[in-house]
């Protein structure tokens, strides 16, 4: 399996672009990030059946978020009235996203995240609200998290995001890379404020430590990302004179707390196996259950980062119908699934040390024993649940 | 170093072995993936692009000097065209070129996953925040939106005593919402401009005296940045295709009160190298009373021109449509390099009545004619031109609302209302005017690109150093909340994410058949 030519040239593109933005002395190149961004505006007329509109949660900040929603049956544009018309079916979940970027890059209006956001609608049937939120180094911990807390008392708070079933928002965290870490933080911080969240989506989220972990090590500089460039990330966004044991940035490490006895929300967490701070995204997980957690852990091991983002892989799919089943109802298969997923990964693990990746070249990827083990886990999703998922 | 110019397309250099379209073949897919993340790139070309991002990163990871050159010197263009923005840094770096190792690619093995291409040419709209007041408020916002949609759809479908009918209920709603803010004042302008049509159709275009329109001009200019980008984005342009000239010549569609000159002529003086000498012709309405406006603008830009030792030569071309203007009223000099600046005027010559036609082509094609080294175009990014009236109507509503809502943050009270009247005007041609009466027919980027292009003019790209300039800029004397964005070649500036105005730069394609 290879990585497909159009996802190398993006991913690749972003890390030489990136490596021009990221300065010596921890600042940023902001004016040529926004330059080299592209943006797409919003668009109230129904594409593929997703319209969106801009609302502004907090002028103070100048905190935007971008709301995705389902077009009517008829694709009729909606009125200006109509844009935060209530939800129409019984239960109506609502994803906030938080976009990635390291903390640093990308908007809600970046191209990538909006077609993104628009999948999303498409395929969990959801309201979508992606948040703006601040960004390092200009603004560093917690601003990212105080905007996504803003965000979701803001939804919270909508009647017109209420399901009808219960008049309550279902609401459900998501994020990749640094808005997967925004989604833990936000989550946690509900939990002492009474806002239910039903579920955290983290797709490669962005995790670290002090030590250098062994996939740290062997992935160093081999499918697209850096531990240098890790390491500026998290001096950009921790507050200056903090290590990476920081909670933020470790939060079941050194300084980090139990989760034990927390009423947290339960996850599915999304890992490519060709990432190099999977071994963070890995022992988060453990942490997680540890406290007695749910967790749906999906190893994807020969995902790189931003696989999620074009739809020309297997990978993409499963975790998109992951994400469906997560946030539908359906407790079930999610408990099956989290089952599943183990003697899996503990089998594949053994592949893993062995030297398949020393002279892969960016674009050639060695065929993968496990390959056969994640499309077995495949097929067992399709057919748990009781719902033909693909 | 001048705007980059697209016409020169590195990506259609082939290299051995690709498989790149020829004559005969069909026409190139752009790869629909890529695309949806923004990017256009040829799939014939993917492979191309890949090597030439593996041939900069090679450099990049052996020389991080040149980083720091790329990100602070280099000028960037247009990143949506992926093969030509890799290729303008392949050829800024000082490195000797390294040569791909050919077994790196040779098993390459990639899915090529097309799909059609979608791009999104809607309307953009966006949502305005309802003004967050007590839920009664919310509610008769809500309300006075639903009725303000109804009425002007009764006024589309021409059942024009329901209207009136309406207009009454909506003037009766505003009483329960804060007219001084958010959707109530936006809502009053709106209202007032359906009256208009609905009860006073043959005056329905608000008298405008030339001196009410300088001074609410004026105004607008000073509340909120939209002029002053507009200005100092073409005049970065100009000032870079002036380079290495000596005779310059300015043709400026609109003058008022030449506002934009000052700036130019300044930096005109302090250019290496000395000032050209620096014509400028401006065009606007004939002045009523006998004074000669034009004229008295033209001597203070003298004044000051002379003041910072620039040779100027002005002249006024009275005209009170661009239509009128004749290119022999210009007195081009075929020695001197043109530029031609059109801030939000092209837009008027859209209408068209059975005689004369559509006045844009001709307008277009004595441009063209001329010659020049830039055309500046500046327009509303909305699209207010649909022959639909609910269509134009629902545009206008979302497209002023942004533009209110970014005034809102403009402290000084009388100034702010003198702009908001500014607006009010294009407001109501917009609503209440039909035909050639209605002269703001703003169309977006994407209508100009193709107008221009089909007129046989070449965008010439605006680069990272103007975008960063117009931040700063707004940075410094703007609310927050103003964005400048880039969009494949052109700049815009908006209103928390909503584009408002679009700026891009032209030139004429070089005439197969020049008469010289």
């Amino acid at each position: 399996m290879v990585v497909p030519l159009n996802t190398w040239i993006l991913i690749s593109n972003f890390k030489l672009a990136y490596n021009m933005l990221r300065r010596p002395d921890g600042t940023f190149n902001r004016h040529l990030a926004e330059f080299l961004d592209r943006k797409v505006p919003a668009n109230a007329n129904p594409v593929d059946g997703v319209f969106s509109f801009d609302v502004v949660i907090d002028r103070g900040t100048s905190l935007l978020s971008r709301i995705y929603r389902p077009a009517s049956a008829d694709g009729g544009v909606p009125s200006i009235a109509d844009l935060e018309k209530p939800v129409g079916s019984d239960i109506v979940p609502v994803i906030i996203f938080f976009h990635g970027g390291s903390f640093a890059h990308s908007s809600a209006n970046s191209a990538i995240y909006d077609t993104l956001c628009r999948r999303l609608v498409g395929n969990c049937n959801a309201v979508v609200v992606s948040v703006n939120y601040r960004r390092a180094p200009e603004d560093r911990y917690p601003c990212a998290y105080i905007d996504g807390w803003a965000a979701l008392k803001w939804v919270n708070s909508r009647p017109w995001l209420q399901s009808p079933k219960d008049s309550k928002v279902h609401i459900y965290l998501a994020g990749d890379s640094s808005g997967g870490n925004i989604a833990h933080n936000v989550a946690l911080r509900a939990v002492e404020s009474g806002i239910e969240v039903l579920g955290n989506v983290l797709l490669n989220p962005m995790f670290g430590g002090e030590t250098r972990t062994e996939s740290e090590k062997r992935l160093d500089g081999k499918y697209f990302v850096t531990l240098q460039d890790r390491d500026w990330y998290w001096r950009a966004f921790l507050p200056e004179g903090e290590d990476r044991d920081h909670p933020a940035c470790n939060p079941f490490g050194p300084k980090g707390i139990s989760l034990e006895g927390v009423k947290f929300p339960r996850s599915l967490v999304a890992v490519a196996g060709l990432d190099l701070v999977q071994d963070w995204q890995l022992a988060y997980a453990e942490g997680l259950k540890r406290a007695g957690l749910e967790v749906n852990l999906l190893y994807l091991e020969k995902a790189t980062i931003g696989f999620y983002l074009l739809p020309n892989n297997d990978h993409f799919y499963t975790v998109m119908d992951e994400i469906s089943n997560f946030v539908s109802s359906n407790l079930c298969s999610v408990l099956l699934l989290g089952f599943l997923v183990l003697p899996f990964l503990s089998a594949a693990s053994g592949n893993l040390s062995k030297g398949a990746f020393e002279t892969a070249s960016d674009w050639e990827m060695c065929e993968m024993i496990a390959a056969g083990v994640f499309y077995a886990l495949h097929c067992q999703i399709s057919v748990k649940g009781g719902a033909i998922l693909r | 170093m001048g705007p980059y110019d697209s016409s020169v397309s590195a990506g259609s250099s082939s290299s051995s072995g690709s498989s790149s379209s020829c004559s005969g073949k069909p026409a190139d897919t752009i790869d629909g993936l890529l695309a949806g993340a923004g990017y256009r790139v040829r799939s014939s070309e993917l492979r191309q692009v890949a090597q030439r991002l593996a041939r900069l990163e090679t450099v990049m990871v052996n020389a991080p000097t040149e980083v720091s050159h790329l990100a602070n010197d280099a000028v960037h263009y247009n990143p949506s065209d992926l093969a030509s923005w890799v290729d303008s840094l392949l050829s800024e770096l000082h490195q000797p070129e390294i040569a791909p190792d050919p077994s790196t690619f040779s098993d390459l093995n990639y899915i090529a996953h097309t799909q059609a291409g979608h791009v999104l040419v809607n309307p953009m709209v966006s949502h305005r925040e309802l003004s967050a007041g007590t839920e009664i408020e919310e509610d008769s916002g809500i309300r006075l939106v639903h009725v303000l949609m109804t009425c002007a759809e009764s006024v589309h479908r021409g059942e024009l005593s329901l209207a009136a009918s309406l207009i009454e209920e909506l003037q009766g709603l505003l009483t329960s919402v804060d007219g001084e803010r958010g959707i109530g004042k936006v809502a009053g302008y709106f209202i007032d401009a359906l009256s208009r049509r609905v009860f006073a159709p043959q005056g329905a275009s608000l008298a405008d005296s030339a001196f009410e329109n300088a001074v609410l001009y004026h105004h607008f200019y000073e509340a909120c940045p939209y002029l002053k980008f507009a200005h100092f984005t073409a005049n970065q342009a100009i000032l870079e295709a002036f380079s290495g000239h000596d005779c310059v010549h300015v043709i400026d569609f609109n003058l008022m009160h030449g506002l934009q000159w000052p700036a130019l002529i300044q930096a005109l003086a302090l250019r290496p190298g000395g000032p050209p000498l620096l014509r400028l012709t401006g065009i606007g309405p004939p002045s009523p009373d006998g004074h000669d406006s034009l004229r008295e603008i033209g001597l203070r830009l003298a004044e000051l021109a002379r003041s910072v030792n620039v040779r100027f030569a002005f002249r006024g071309v009275a005209a009170s449509r661009l239509d009128d203007v004749k290119p022999w009223m210009l007195q081009v000099n075929p020695k001197e390099v043109v530029a031609v600046n059109s801030i939000m005027q092209l837009h008027k010559l859209l209408g068209s009545d059975p005689s004369r036609g559509s006045p844009i082509d001709p307008v277009l094609g004595w441009i063209r004619n001329l010659n020049p080294k830039i055309v500046m175009v500046v327009e509303q990014e909305a699209n207010h031109n649909q022959p639909e009236f609910l269509d134009r109507f629902t545009e206008a509503l979302h497209y002023y609302s942004t533009m209110f809502d970014s005034l809102e943050a403009y402290s000084a009270q009388l100034e702010k209302s003198l702009a908001e009247i500014y607006i009010q005007r294009e407001i109501c041609n917009v609503v209440c005017c039909e035909g050639l009466a209605r002269v703001e027919r703003h169309e977006p980027l994407v209508k100009w690109r193709d107008r221009l292009g089909g007129a046989g003019f070449t965008s010439l790209h605006l680069g990272s150093n103007a975008f960063k300039q117009a931040s700063m800029l707004l940075a410094l004397f703007s609310a927050e909340g103003y964005c400048v964005e880039e969009n494949e070649g052109c700049l815009t500036l908006g209103w928390h994410s909503r584009p408002l105005i679009a700026a891009s730069a032209w030139q004429a394609m070089p005439n197969i058949h020049s008469h010289e």
